[in-house]
């Protein structure tokens, strides 16, 4: 079978690779067996064939059995806080440069194995992404540096200190270039830095850089930060490009908020109003109300038109604003604005200060300063500058800079000037990396002191004004790293390097004395690690912008008029060209993570593609191409910017504005690792400058397509649901003001007496769940299709990952999967002309529609198995026995959802998928696998268990405590990540209950059943889509 | 077959005669001891005063055997021994149990029947054949007259048999 | 005395006598094997041995070396087992049913039917081991064995265990009824035999079987209750076969029409199957005397009976889809037709419902070539029948978001070809040194048949033959 001989983790030398294990690791007894030299000495003798033989065969025989373990080390002395089979939970925070999460860290005998949202935060609520629900991943990625680097060889930390000290003791001009620094304490260490080393300056910077924000606050209200944002509050949201629910800033926050807003109840049927202006059809845009299609060229010119109309409305002054051009539905968000003073928020993605200072300007028109945003507490998620970067590749290529040292950032690649950077990168005498791997920066820096993951680390941080989180190790650190700060203290020669104590220091100094009513440090400091969080304003430490200034409201100040000039010189709503947008996905964001195989497997939520990036081009294009994509088949076309040029295969997206294509940042790694490299194609140095701010696109494109045939890896490829009502059923907010049941669509079967709903027609009397009856409802309004919830499965439930060509093969093993339907601009009428159905309009509603295994009562799947390998329990529950399937896939065919997923090959311990599924073909990688849940056979069905492992753990926890279950103790890992709580698991018998209160108070309203009309009865209930539309604009928007 | 009996064999080559010379020989007060034909005679059996086979009894018998053996397991195993929920439907779907119902009534009745038509024509692998003429198997019909179960004088026999068309008379021992 | 109808061609031709017949049919068993013989079986077993590698690799790596994914979870495999089942109908139904109805033309021919059927049905069983992720265990799983931990039985409510007692009860049968009608004749070879290896063997196989009236009696008693037994266990086959699509919830598959469709579809190919078969036969063995044109007409007159039977069911279906009002339903059928799958449609369409329809034909009807070509026509349609039904229901069903296509790989083909390898090796194995005509019946029809026989005359008519009258005819 092609797989890799089985090994087992023997033990912590095997995995810290100690020199003195390995000698010894690949021989098969520790005795000394004189065969080798024997036959290295050519000659065989005929006694060491036979020996070898005899040996061979019984090794055989061995090898035959499948034996456990085979080293298994018993505690002695059992550690304290470890049982085995008992999971602990530990506060930490999540932190990938300016990106920031508070969450609970699960492990398992040591070892964190899942991630989720610490509900404690005020920042995050308890939301995650998925990129924070895989970064668990990213701690066991086999591609991380084991130990220090010199010149690229192996070295010793003592040796490497003494090294760089030596050369950056040599004085002259240094930078130490970073992202944004969340952390206080790391700050202060960064400046121990700074200090013991005068000529070091310390520049940060953004991959996706939010540079003209700050510019545009610094000129409007003389603070150089980012407004604390109150989605919560608007009634009405305007976005420009801004895609704030998933890749904008701080989105798990955003998106949380948002939410709260689009959660209409017979009580309640009210719902905020969200307008998106963009040119990519982006996750935001796919859960606007009002979705307008703009180029790239009209944003500044629409957003100072929009200025205006509100202006002229609120007696403001007009500015001289250039033509937008047609955008449709401005005037009406700026009416709808206007109703909602003080209630209403509008952002925009852009980075030209201009831009974001007539967007300052149009909230302060509406008075929405101190209500649904925040400037006098402001964020810190961005602090990036990217002249002072700029300034640092020019001093590199006047080899101006004698020494260099990158704080895990990776410039080379996320730089929009990274290659001139890399050449020039030779000029500096010394230059150090900190990243974790070998990354395209570090594999050109002369040293390399790999820096700890977040799992190993201390930190604090403090994403927000007066809102702190700490940082703590929930394993011991796997390889031989140093934590940066450490590195950097050690290199300062401060008297303290280790940076735990650093840290308690600090807070000793700066917080503890700020809570009047904690008296013993310790325990004060325990609170806080245990919490995760802290409320509290650091004293004054040597950081600037943080607490000095006080918290007096600032008020507007910004010149109205010199942004309209400027937005005039460079926008207008006449821009004939080809314009490119580059966007983020959700999974892979800026690329960082680019070498963790979940998120590269996480189809994008829109394109619902994974493992590439490509170019979108709307559909008009792919008609004047005469292009159409079958099953991701495509063809690959060139962009070309300037003199820069890329070759990307070609996908046509719905909604992508006509004039515009689009590319994903974070993809085109080289040296990310096995899983990453050479996966798409790198887009930062398409980036330009606009108004001297990195623009994240370009007005003045070429795009040629090539005659190279290609495909893409699509989890789904049918775009629309073919007006079929029994799968999405949505209304308008107006249309379900009148009747809760507004865009039901309810099916009766015609019987003797009368017509009747179909679950009420049946053979059979049906079963009873005595005990529990497990139940999900979800929420088609709130869910915003981010796939949060698509990794915590893949985590939890140890789902493989199965590469980009099985993918191809349609062959992907998510258990749960965000359905993506467009609308169709053939109107449901009686017998529609289906081939038109199958044509998604040119700028679509989106539905996202979360399918999983519904845990049918009548379930089809299980009356079909021969061998009752899948039955149902008495909780409810379809159960799927994975030891007694047999693999007929006979259940798979016949289930209507197209939910279940079966094990073509052999997944696990299989050098075919070593490179793509790390999480169960290499050791480390095993390490994050749940011990709870079987990793399964070659030819066996598996699904959507509704996570039975933690019904079980939950319901015997509440026996060991002699209580019943109450609602809450037991949550679905998907229910447990999604940001927007569109997700209820529960008890429908516990009358109490969320969920069940929940289906019956919406039972005659939203709540209703995926094909109900087949009488499988399903458990999940889904609640309609509502659109807050009026009436005129219903279709296709 | 009675061995070492000493036999009169009457070679035919045309089944209507052997079927005359049969009625002929028998209301000569002979005892015929069996015929033998290369392809079922019609009326052999009638001719030689056989009564009716019994077979179609023990195919029923079996065939019911077949029907209640089907049931049962499928009521124990899904109702009593290990009830599940399958489905929605109930522990015992009785809709569902008739094909398998079906098959094992065939199968048992075929099988029931056959293995006795087997046992009682002495029928197994490896049997010995015991023939007279190995022609009996090609297109010659023969007719055995066992001399120990009749009276009549050999001679006297050949005459009928001859009379009756038989092509030729030998004397065979039994095997 | 025998008393035949006038008007009736004679089933064998060339004034035949009984011992011709033994001559003719153990000669095939006794000379030595032919050359064509010899290249026949080297074919087949070539194919058997390409097929074999990709048997390997699919029980080596695992399922996913077919074309298979989430969406469409059969395809070529229960394809071709339906396939095989069908064409395993015609043997059985052959001896049986026409036995039942007295057709004496098919003496000649049943005994190779017969073999064909044991043959398909085995080929057939293939796939349902074949296609299980874990074949090891589901092998013997699926038999209502107690579990090793207990008593977890199986799921009766499956039809797919109904498959497996269906094809297992019909395989069983079948086999048996085809032995008990060999027994007659292995003993005549064993008594013509002159090697000692032969004796024995045939005799082993004879069953020291002596033919004595007495014998005969039970054994025409036997045939004509197995007889009885096979004829609803036939329909009963692919009946529940067809369960395995009509019992589930997929658009297309969930239809009450499917048992006498499949029923009809099984007869239809299974005949056109032992056409081919038996024109080869023919050919090689010079059986042109016992298989005539008669024997070939008639059979074609069966095809076109159930071919139609087939087109009366496909143009239901679709009736049935725009009468239901199913929204589902009308999509399965609709995209059928002019979905991406529409070309497996419409072969299926053009070589079921319209190539049979030219045996009305007479000149067609009689030719051999045309009935060669035709009958392979006919089994190439009936295998995109179970392609459309099992794949294009499959791919297009409930969520669109599911939505997807099928590409076989060059696994899927090898296993078919493995298939159709172990067919034709057993086929040839069994044409070389089984009888391959029944001798026994066909020596009971010579006199009357034979166009020795006096009272027969020549007529051009083609009606089928009538009831054989009684044989108490002999009473006096």
């Amino acid at each position: 079978m092609k797989q890799a001989k089985k090994r087992y983790w023997k033990g912590l030398e095997e995995l810290r690779n100690d020199s003195e294990f390995v000698k010894h690791a690949d021989k098969e007894f520790p005795e000394y067996l004189p065969m080798e030299e024997q036959s290295g000495g050519g000659s065989n003798s005929r006694r060491d064939f036979l020996k070898m033989m005899g040996f061979g065969i019984s090794a055989a025989t061995l090898a035959a059995c499948e034996a456990p373990i085979r080293k298994a080390i018993p505690y002695v002395v059992k550690p304290v806080d470890v049982d085995p089979s008992i999971p602990n939970y530990y506060a930490s925070t999540f932190i990938d440069g300016g990106d920031y999460c508070s969450i609970v860290v699960k492990t398992r005998e040591g070892r964190p194995i899942k991630i989720a949202g610490n509900t404690r935060s005020a920042v995050t609520y308890g939301a995650t992404s998925a990129q924070v629900q895989a970064s668990v991943l990213s701690l066991y990625d086999k591609q991380r540096l084991q130990g220090p680097l010199m010149n690229g060889e192996p070295t010793s930390w003592e040796q490497l200190d003494a090294d760089v000290k030596k050369k950056l003791s040599r004085g002259g001009n240094m930078a130490l270039v970073s992202y944004t620094i969340l952390s206080p304490t790391t700050q202060n260490a960064i400046d121990e830095l700074l200090a013991a080393y005068p000529g070091m300056k310390h520049i940060q910077y953004d991959p996706v850089s939010a540079d003209g924000m700050l510019a545009a606050n610094e000129a409007s209200f003389g603070k150089a930060a980012l407004p604390t944002y109150n989605f919560e509050k608007a009634d009405v949201v305007v976005s420009f490009g801004a895609d704030f629910l998933g890749t904008w800033i701080a989105p798990t926050t955003y998106s949380s908020q948002f939410v709260k807003t689009r959660k209409p109840t017979e009580a309640n049927p009210t719902m905020s109003r969200h307008y998106q202006f963009e040119s990519a059809l982006s996750l935001t845009g796919a859960n606007a109300d009002y979705r307008s299609q703009i180029k790239p060229s009209q944003d500044g010119a629409a957003v100072a038109q929009l200025y205006n109309l509100i202006a002229s409305k609120v007696g403001g002054s007009r500015v001289n604003a250039p033509d937008a051009g047609e955008v449709k539905f401005l005037e009406k968000a700026a009416n709808d604005l206007l109703k909602a003073r003080g209630k209403s928020l509008v952002v925009s993605g852009s980075n030209d200060p201009a831009v974001q200072g007539m967007i300052n300007a149009i909230n302060n028109l509406l008075g929405n300063y101190g209500k649904t945003l925040d400037i006098d507490n402001p964020a810190y998620y961005r602090k990036g500058n990217d002249r002072a970067m700029e300034q640092v590749v020019s001093q590199i290529t006047e080899g101006q800079l004698k020494g260099i040292i990158f704080y895990n950032c990776n410039p080379i690649y996320d730089f929009y000037q990274g290659e001139e950077l890399g050449q020039a990168l030779s000029n500096t005498d010394i230059a150090v990396s900190t990243s974790d791997r070998l990354d395209e920066t570090a594999a050109l820096s002369t040293h390399v002191a790999p820096d700890h993951h977040f799992l190993e680390s201390w930190n604090d941080a403090m994403p927000r004004r007066g809102q702190l989180s700490l940082m703590q190790p929930t394993i011991t650190p796997i390889f031989n790293t140093r934590q940066a700060q450490s590195t950097f203290l050690t290199w300062a020669d401060s008297p303290e390097t280790d940076y735990y104590t650093y840290l308690r220091n600090s807070w000793r100094d700066a917080i503890f004395i700020t809570q009047g009513d904690a008296i013993n440090f310790d325990i004060f400091w325990d609170q806080a690690l245990y919490e995760g969080i802290l409320e509290a304003l650091p004293r004054p430490l040597n950081q600037g912008e943080d607490s000095s200034e006080n918290s007096s409201a600032a008020s507007f100040v910004g010149n109205v008029n010199s942004f309209a000039s400027s937005i005039s010189k460079n926008y207008s709503g006449s821009n004939e060209g080809l314009e490119l947008v580059l966007y983020q996905k959700v999974g892979i964001g800026t690329g960082r993570q680019a070498n963790n195989p979940w998120l590269q497997e996480l189809p994008d939520p829109i394109s619902k593609a994974c493992w590439d990036n490509y170019v979108a081009i709307p559909q008009r294009m792919a008609r004047e191409f005469g292009l159409k994509m079958r099953e991701g088949k495509t063809k690959k076309a060139r962009v070309t910017v300037g003199e820069r040029s890329v070759v990307l295969p070609v996908l046509v997206q719905p909604g992508q504005a006509p004039g515009t294509i689009s590319v994903a940042l974070g993809y085109g790694r080289t040296k990310a690792g096995k899983v990453a490299d050479e996966v798409g194609q790198n887009a930062y140095p398409l980036a330009t400058k606009v108004n001297g701010y990195t623009a994240y696109y370009n007005t003045d494109v070429q795009l040629e397509l090539l005659d190279e045939e290609y495909r893409i890896a699509q989890t789904q490829t049918h775009q629309t649901y073919m007006g079929r009502e029994t799968v999405i059923q949505d209304a308008l907010l107006s249309e379900y003001k009148e009747d809760p049941k507004a865009g039901r669509y309810e099916f009766k079967v015609e019987s003797h007496d009368g017509p009747k709903d179909p679950s009420d027609i049946s053979l059979w009397k049906g079963h009873r769940y005595p005990n529990h009856h497990w139940v999900m409802a979800i929420d088609l309004n709130s869910c915003i299709g981010c796939g949060a919830c698509v990794v915590s499965c893949q985590a939890e439930n140890n789902i493989p990952v199965v590469g980009r060509q099985e993918v191809i093969n349609r062959r992907e093993m998510h258990w749960l999967r965000i359905d993506r339907y467009y609308s169709s601009d053939e109107e449901q009428v009686e017998d529609p002309d289906y081939n038109k159905l199958e044509i998604a309009s040119d700028n679509p509603e989106v539905t996202f529609l979360p399918m999983m295994c519904q845990q049918c009562n009548n379930a089809p799947c299980e009356t079909v198995c021969p061998v009752a390998a899948t039955t149902h329990s008495s909780e409810g529950l379809n159960q799927m026995t994975y030891n007694r399937c047999v693999g007929t896939r006979y259940c798979a065919n016949n289930c209507p959802y197209k939910v279940r997923r079966f094990n073509w090959f052999k997944y696990h311990d299989n050098q075919q998928f070593s490179d793509v599924n790390v999480a169960m073909n290499d050791d480390l990688g095993k390490m994050v696998l749940n011990p709870d849940v079987t990793v399964r056979a070659r030819g066996v069905m598996e699904k959507c268990t509704f996570c039975v492992q933690r019904i079980q753990a939950g319901k015997l926890e509440a026996k060991k405590q002699r209580r019943p279950l109450v609602d809450g103790d037991i949550k679905s890992a998907c229910d447990d990540a999604c940001p927007v709580d569109c997700m209820v698991f529960g008890d429908l018998n516990d009358p109490n209950s969320r969920v069940s209160q929940l289906i019956n108070q919406e039972k005659e309203g939203r709540a209703y059943h995926v094909l109900h009309e087949i009488g499988v009865s399903p458990n999940i209930w889904y609640m309609t889509k509502i659109r807050n539309k009026d009436a005129e604009e219903e279709i296709n928007a | 077959m009675t061995a070492g009996n000493k036999f009169l064999v009457g070679v035919f080559d045309d089944d209507d005669v052997l079927l005359k010379a049969v009625t002929k020989v028998r209301e000569s007060g002979i005892r015929i001891h069996e015929c033998y034909t290369p392809f079922p005679v019609h009326g052999l059996g009638d001719a030689l005063g056989y009564k009716r086979s019994k077979l179609p009894i023990a195919a029923f018998m079996f065939g019911m055997l077949g029907t209640s053996l089907a049931l049962l397991m499928q009521f124990y195993m899904m109702d009593i021994d290990w009830p599940m929920i399958i489905g929605g439907k109930n522990y015992s779907s009785i809709p569902t149990f008739f094909p398998v119902t079906f098959e094992l009534t065939v199968l048992l009745s075929a099988l029931g029947m056959v293995g006795v038509f087997m046992i009682i024509s002495d029928l197994r692998p490896y049997g010995k054949a015991k023939v007279f003429d190995l022609r009996a198997t090609d297109d010659k019909f023969i007719m055995a007259i066992d001399l120990a179960k009749n009276s009549i004088s050999i001679d006297e026999i050949k005459q009928t048999l001859e009379g009756a068309g038989a092509i030729e008379v030998n004397e065979k021992r039994g095997q | 005395m025998e008393v035949t109808s006038a008007v009736r061609k004679p089933l064998v031709t060339g004034g035949k006598t009984v011992h011709d017949v033994t001559v003719d049919v153990c000669r095939r068993v006794e000379e030595k094997p032919t050359i064509t013989w010899f290249l026949a079986v080297a074919a087949s077993l070539g194919l058997l041995t390409v097929g074999f590698y990709a048997v390997f690799r699919t029980l080596w790596d695992g399922i996913g070396m077919w074309g298979l994914n989430k969406t469409i979870g059969w395809a070529w495999d229960i394809t071709n087992f339906v396939w095989w089942v069908g064409i395993g109908h015609a043997g059985t139904l052959i001896s049986a049913i026409l036995l039942l109805f007295r057709q004496r033309w098919r003496m000649s021919i049943n005994r190779a039917a017969e073999a064909m059927t044991i043959f398909a049905v085995i080929s057939a069983a293939m796939f349902p081991v074949l296609h299980m992720g874990r074949p090891w265990l589901g092998a013997y799983w699926n038999l209502p064995l107690p579990n090793t931990f207990g008593s977890l039985w199986v799921n009766f409510n499956s039809p797919l265990l109904w498959d497996v007692f269906a094809i297992s009860t019909y395989f069983t049968v079948s086999l048996v009824f085809w032995y008990i009608g060999l027994i007659p004749d292995f003993a005549t070879i064993r008594d013509r035999a002159q090697g000692i290896i032969s004796r024995t063997v045939y005799g082993a196989l004879s069953f020291g079987w002596n033919g004595s009236a007495r014998t005969w009696e039970r054994y025409e008693a036997v045939a004509l209750i197995l007889a009885g037994l096979c004829t609803p266990l036939v329909l009963s086959v692919h009946t529940i076969v067809s369960f395995d699509f009509a019992t589930s919830v997929i658009p297309g598959w969930h239809t009450t029409i499917f048992p006498p469709y499949f029923v009809a579809g099984a007869i239809f190919s299974g005949f056109a199957m032992v056409l081919t078969l038996m024109l080869i036969t023919r050919k090689v063995y010079k059986l042109e005397d016992y298989i005539t044109i008669n024997h070939i007409e008639m059979m074609n007159i069966i095809i076109i009976v159930t071919g139609s039977v087939v087109g009366v069911a496909y143009i239901t279906e679709l009736f049935m889809a725009w009468y239901s009002g199913v929204e589902y339903e009308q999509y399965a059928f609709l995209n059928r037709a002019t979905g991406p799958y529409w070309w497996a449609y419409w072969t299926m369409m053009t070589c079921n419902v319209i190539s049979p329809q030219l045996f009305w034909i007479k000149k067609i009807r009689t030719s051999i070539v045309a009935t060669f070509i035709l009958s392979i026509i006919v089994n190439i349609g009936m295998w995109f029948e179970r392609f459309v039904i099992i794949v294009t229901s499959l791919h297009r069903d409930y969520l669109p978001s599911s939505w997807a296509m099928f590409q076989p790989t060059i696994y899927d083909l090898g296993v078919y070809i493995f298939t159709i390898g172990l067919f034709f090796t057993f086929f040839f194995m069994f044409a070389k040194f089984f009888p391959v005509i029944n001798m026994a019946e066909v020596k009971s029809i010579i006199k009357a048949t034979s166009e020795k026989a006096p009272v027969v005359q020549e007529t051009g008519t083609t009606t089928l033959p009538e009831e054989e009258m009684a044989p108490t005819a002999s009473k006096n």
